[in-house]
């Protein structure tokens, strides 16, 4: 599909509206075609929803410009933008029923009342919440409540579509409902999604690429299989959190580089050296994500045929997560180490154990 | 454990009743009393009753050409007053609300000066102004006068309104394409409905008790229902107050009803 929305350069004061921002956003470029969701992920205060609230006309802009369909609307005002932004609780005029919510958009622009209400019963079917079209908003659970708001947005046939952390503060069974939604409505409308979040799982349930904010401006914008497999820095990886950062070194072996950790030592190519920078020798850190970690106890190392190459390690602390768990192991020196790994993993604290690093990404620390 | 002394509910129930008659007597009896003098010629003491019922006194309010003067003033001042005042206070309070901290003060401070000053001192001070304008004595030089307390009530009133405000409501309208004349017509209005019936309600009736500042401004030359109902108590004529009063207290049930029912009114919007 064509480019929705096209965003140049753009760069956004400090403190103009955006709850908590804590930095200005400077330089951020990125499109988005008509069917994609770019999701912004950053944590609390990198100006997320500032970025949002700029494209859509309800924050000013220092410098940059914004595109929708080709046409640049950086000084426009928001209605004339074709550009709906979805506030983070939804936001259902109080005074209207649910369908003269949906329809509203369609009447400001002069559609007649009861074109508008099919329409809007159009939308609310998809959405599946017809059976609710007479009821006032108070009369709604949250999880029909941010239904309804997307059936609005929807109704009003943006070009882009901005959704500010739809599924935050939402219990568990409320946020599929509403990932579902948002998951049909990426498919349904030809609108770009600009989804704003600080959970990589929503960001992976609905986006098809991602892009990073730090500091006060984007630090990596890419599909999220590659931005996963290789993240551009320590900081973006961090971002993601979904990596046990095991520190060691790049020392020169007989025939190439190795990383030494005190889980031992492994040639640095191929898959280790897999994602970010080429690191210097010295000090540096691995970024591993559960599924490349093998830990075994000795007992079964060995039963395999062994792995004298590499140190045994105890097992002092197991915290088990949904999917994963966090071993906490110890060197033979006494230093510690965090790693996470696949919950079926059988080693207990107290286990002698030695660790496989299939994969991992180096990086220089900070 | 002990167990815990358990309360009969009797006697709250008729500590309660008893409260409740005799607030209800307390509240109602002046005006009881009113009504039996309206219609009373030659009530004195020590009869419990008046020994003979008349209406002239409420006829006269509509057929004498004065009481009608006094209550025609009274109306065009009370909606003049309620219309100007909801009409400047609603943007008012708005752009204080949306101001910062110190302007929001600042603006509060003067209408709640306007309010909170005694009616002899701001009556003294709007004479002067007034005077000074070339509308002393005139209806317009009274209406004047009643907007400057009307207009600090709803100034507050409005302030207060806008404070609790949720702006996301206008932002949401905005990207959905209302402009702001939509947002106004469609959204907001439909929201502000109880607060601007409030507001003219409100409005309405600081004009329509207005005393002090109508006896200094207008100086005598403005009647109004309440003047003429201190000047008719000073006089001795009790059933003439008695209907004034009355009536003075009629337009202020109906508007506050009429608020109420205003505000009670489904404001849903189908589609």
């Amino acid at each position: 599909m064509s480019t929705r929305l096209a965003v140049r350069g753009l760069a956004v004061p400090f403190g103009d509206g955006g709850a908590g921002a804590v930095h200005g956003l400077r330089d951020i470029t990125f499109s988005v075609s008509g069917g994609d969701c770019l999701a912004v992920l950053g944590v609390s205060g990198s100006g997320k929803s500032s970025l949002l609230r700029a494209l859509a006309g309800l924050q000013r802009c220092d410098a940059g410009v914004i595109r929708v369909n080709d046409r640049d609307v950086t000084a426009l005002r928001p209605e004339q933008r074709s550009v709906v932004y979805l506030h983070q609780e939804p936001v259902l005029f109080p005074h209207r029923t649910v369908v003269g919510n949906v329809a509203f958009p369609l009447q400001v622009r002069g559609v007649g009342t009861r074109d508008a209400a099919r329409r809007a019963m159009e939308w609310l079917a998809r959405l599946q919440v017809d059976a609710l079209s007479m009821r006032m908003p108070d009369q709604l659970s949250g999880g029909q409540r941010h239904r309804v708001a997307l059936a609005r947005a929807l109704c009003a046939e943006p070009a882009v579509l901005l959704l500010d952390e739809p599924l935050a503060s939402l219990d568990s069974a409320v946020r599929r409902d509403v990932g579902d939604a948002l998951h049909a409505a990426r498919q349904a409308s030809g609108a770009a999604m600009v989804l704003v979040t600080h959970d990589l799982d929503d960001a992976l349930a609905i986006a098809t690429r991602i892009l990073t904010l730090g500091a006060g401006t984007q630090t990596a914008l890419d599909a999220p299989d590659a931005l996963l497999a290789a993240p551009p820095s320590l900081a973006v990886a961090r971002l993601l959190g979904i990596y046990a950062e095991v520190p060691g070194e790049v020392v020169q072996g007989a025939n190439s580089a190795l990383f030494r950790w005190a889980g031992g030592v492994v040639p640095l190519a191929g898959p280790l050296a897999g994602g970010g920078a080429a690191p210097g020798r010295g000090p540096v850190v691995a970024c591993v994500r559960a599924h490349e970690v093998q830990v075994s106890p000795c007992s079964d190392a060995a039963a395999r045929g062994g792995m004298p190459e590499l140190p045994s390690l105890t097992v002092t602390d197991r915290r088990d997560g949904a999917r994963d768990a966090w071993i906490t192991l110890r060197d033979a020196a006494g230093a510690t180490v965090s790693v996470r790994t696949g919950s079926g993993t059988v080693a207990r604290t107290g286990d002698i154990v030695q660790v496989t690093l299939h994969r991992a990404r180096l990086f220089p620390p900070d | 454990m002990a167990a815990g002394r358990r309360v009969s509910a009797r006697p709250l129930r008729i500590g309660r009743g008893i409260m409740l008659v005799s607030l209800t007597m307390f509240a109602m009896a002046p005006l009881l009393m009113l009504i039996v003098t309206s219609l009373a010629r030659g009530w004195f003491h020590p009869q419990v009753l008046p020994s003979t019922v008349d209406v002239s006194g409420w006829s006269e309010l509509l057929t004498d050409t004065s009481r009608r003067t006094a209550l025609v003033n009274s109306l065009v001042l009370g909606v003049a007053t309620a219309c100007i005042a909801t009409l400047l206070a609603l943007p008012l309070g708005r752009a204080a609300a949306l101001s910062t901290r110190g302007v929001r003060r600042v603006v509060a401070l003067l209408a709640f000066a306007a309010v909170a000053l005694p009616p002899v001192a701001l009556g003294v001070g709007l004479q002067l102004t007034v005077l000074t304008m070339g509308l002393g004595g005139s209806l317009r030089g009274v209406l004047l006068a009643h907007l400057v307390p009307a207009l600090g009530y709803l100034t507050l009133v409005f302030l207060g309104v806008f404070t609790q405000w949720d702006a996301r409501l206008e932002e949401a309208a905005a990207t959905l394409g209302a402009t702001g004349r939509d947002r106004w017509t469609r959204v907001m209005l439909p929201l502000l409905r109880r607060p601007i019936a409030d507001a003219l309600a409100l409005g309405f009736l600081v004009s329509w008790a207005q005393v002090a500042l109508t006896l200094l401004v207008g100086g005598g030359a403005v009647r109004t229902l309440p003047l003429d109902v201190l000047a008719m108590l000073q006089s001795g004529q009790d059933q003439r107050a008695a209907v004034g009063a009355l009536a003075l207290t009629i337009p202020a049930l109906v508007v506050l009803g009429a608020a109420r029912v205003a505000a009670r009114r489904t404001t849903a919007v189908i589609a």
